[in-house]
């Protein structure tokens, strides 16, 4: 809590933000972009990587509160359904945020996660609490070193200006997400955290 | 078998036991360079439309970040006596806090408060989603000069003031050929004047080296293709467009070496004097020879790491045998700047040097830990990679025009032989003086020097 807290003033003094602008590269612009100012996009213009993100981000999103769920109930690990309550929590409120950008900006998003996602919640769920705990746990690092990956894509990639801001917004969340993915995971397994 | 054994393994067993669903890799693009989706024409109106407030928006990080004025050092010159040495740190203090305040907490409160001073975080490009070679206008002005070659890109131009770059042109002084000093006679080496300037100094092998140097090969901004950053069709970039004199003229890039774009930190150019002494090459690659590293730059620093791009803008790919060996031949004859005051072992000479400058020597050995890695015997470098872990005093994952700031991991060791001549320092030129550069490894290395340790520090770094 207070290292989010942190990264919020952090964000305020450091002036990221509303007031900092975005500058992509024009040669991955959507030719359909409309110009609000000569190279300047619109508000809600996007591209093909924005797109995509938002798909990709909802998908993984909505699984990853599902396997949440999952782990609340299957788990009798304290930290771990800790976790899983935080996951919960934060993933339930940048998957709105998402949703709002989406609608905003006339992206449909897919409503089912992944065919891949789908099978690892089957394969979690066949798992008794002991094997679960430590699947689950070792399936999130790999999860959220993607949407890591994902977010820092986007930034770089997209063109949209309310894109970028959720993904420089929700970054330092996920990046501590995965912190404790592998703290959790150096408990329970004994395999080493950075 | 232990309990962890035995749920690793019933875990690798579960979830490979059933029917097996591929998950998608990531996005193509988020490793390989995408083909451009607009028009040239267009792209380039968008990019120039967007210059000044571009440019705008590096110059306000820039002026948060440090003090930018134009203060020298009285009595200190860069090697050739053309420009004068920057004193006094630049780095500004966040408010309500000092750098003894500052070495006295630990990384992790500096870290919770928010407290490391912006001017030490990574430091970004200008336009850090293109990336790309920028070049200073002065290298670009003697070129256009000399050879008529565009080096001006219309999306963006170089962010530091000259004050805080390398004097223009470097001198050059080479090992075999020590009493003749600076053979550059003031001019930049370029393809016009090179051969008279240098013949009767080189060997032909060096000659043709110091030719394949100085000639033009496409890159990723400057090509023919409708993927660049400059107005007309370029015939490309020469290595010593960015290494000006086989030294640097402060032009950077992004880091070949790391995916994806926004994660990819700053490059300042390094000097290639003495080049002879170091045994690997490149801030993360660790290649282990020139040669390694001449054959292979034109797929990194000229194409981003990126072989499938530079194949379809036309990467040169120098003879190994013939090309690659000549360039090293002369790259490897660039000698450091003389420093009179230091032996041959690169200690001072107590005859020579300063009660000042002998006390900074003793800190350098000592208290301050710089020799740990900066070696005196070993031309101020170990040929090693370290971790500074920086992270310790800074969140990771904020973003700052475009460039976020994740930790650095471990990078090269950089001489400090010749050091007064080349800021600014450190990979990304994120430190502008020596002086910052001392309070930045006062805080990462913990040693908690005081103010006239520092000065003497200070002292001693510039005789080097």
């Amino acid at each position: 809590m207070r290292l989010r807290l942190s990264a919020v003033i952090l964000a305020a003094v450091l002036g990221i933000g509303p007031a900092a602008a975005q500058f992509g590269n024009p040669g991955g612009a959507d030719p359909a972009t409309v110009e609000r100012a000569p190279g300047i996009p619109a508000p809600s213009q996007t591209n093909v990587q924005d797109r995509l993100f938002a798909s990709l981000a909802a998908q993984g999103g909505t699984a990853e509160v599902e396997l949440a769920r999952l782990a609340t109930q299957k788990s009798r690990n304290e930290a771990v359904t800790a976790f899983a309550s935080q996951m919960i929590e934060d993933h339930g409120k940048s998957n709105g945020r998402l949703m709002q950008l989406a609608k905003q900006m006339g992206v449909p998003l897919p409503s089912d996660p992944a065919a891949d996602q789908k099978a690892l919640q089957q394969e979690l769920s066949a798992l008794d609490q002991g094997r679960f705990e430590t699947a689950y746990m070792r399936a999130q690092i790999v999860d959220h070193q993607k949407t890591v990956q994902l977010l820092l894509w986007v930034i770089a990639s997209g063109e949209s200006a309310d894109m970028q801001r959720f993904a420089t917004e929700t970054l330092p969340t996920v990046l501590h997400h995965l912190q404790l993915a592998q703290n959790l995971v150096q408990q329970l397994t004994g395999a080493v955290a950075p | 078998m232990s309990v962890y054994m035995k749920t690793a393994l019933a875990s690798a067993v579960a979830l490979t036991s059933s029917f097996v669903v591929f998950a998608d890799p990531l996005p193509p693009d988020v490793t390989y360079r995408p083909l451009p989706t607009l028009p040239f024409s267009r792209v380039k109106a968008a990019d120039e439309a967007q210059k000044a407030a571009v440019m705008q928006r590096q110059s306000a990080l820039l002026n948060a970040r440090y003090d930018l004025s134009n203060t020298a050092v009285p009595g200190v010159m860069m090697s050739g006596g053309r420009k004068a040495v920057q004193q006094g740190v630049r780095v500004k203090l966040p408010a309500g806090t000092s750098w003894e305040a500052l070495a006295a907490m630990s990384p992790d409160e500096v870290r919770q408060k928010g407290l490391l001073p912006a001017g030490f975080l990574p430091l970004p490009h200008v336009k850090h989603a293109t990336g790309g070679q920028v070049f200073p206008d002065r290298q670009i002005d003697e070129i256009r000069r000399q050879e008529g070659r565009d080096l001006r890109r219309f999306d963006v131009n170089f962010d530091l003031p000259d004050h805080v770059t390398a004097e223009f042109p470097p001198p050059i002084f080479l090992t075999t050929r020590p009493e003749l000093g600076d053979v550059s006679r003031g001019q930049l080496l370029t393809i016009k004047n090179y051969y008279e300037v240098m013949n009767g100094i080189v060997t032909p092998v060096q000659m043709e080296g110091l030719r394949l140097l100085l000639t033009p090969f496409p890159q990723e901004e400057f090509n023919q293709t409708e993927d660049r950053k400059v107005a007309e069709q370029s015939t490309g970039v020469t290595c010593l467009d960015c290494h000006a004199n086989f030294h640097t003229n402060a032009a950077f890039h992004l880091t070949p070496d790391v995916r994806p774009q926004a994660a990819r930190f700053r490059l300042d150019s390094v000097s290639l004097r003495g080049l002879f002494n170091q045994q690997i090459h490149g801030s993360k690659r660790s290649l282990r020879s020139v040669e390694d590293f001449t054959e292979f730059e034109q797929r990194t620093a000229y194409f981003n790491g990126d072989h499938v791009s530079a194949t379809r803008k036309g990467a040169h790919l120098p003879d190994r045998t013939n090309q690659v060996a000549m360039m090293a031949q002369m790259q490897n004859i660039i000698d450091f700047p003389p420093a009179p005051k230091l032996d041959s072992q690169g200690k001072l000479d107590p005859s020579k040097a300063t009660r000042q400058e002998l006390a900074g020597e003793e800190i350098f050995l000592g208290k301050g830990r710089c020799a740990g890695c900066h070696t005196p015997q070993l031309s101020f470098m170990d040929n090693m990679m370290h971790d500074l872990k920086l992270e310790r005093f800074y969140q990771i994952g904020n973003t700052f025009n475009d460039l976020v700031a994740l930790p650095d991991g471990p990078i090269k060791t950089f001489t400090l032989r010749g050091i007064k001549d080349s800021p600014p320092y450190m990979h990304d030129g994120r430190l502008l003086t020596l002086a910052d550069t001392v309070e930045f490894f006062n805080l990462v290395l913990g040693v908690k020097l005081n103010q006239q340790e520092k000065d003497a520090l200070i002292a001693y770094l510039l005789t080097l």
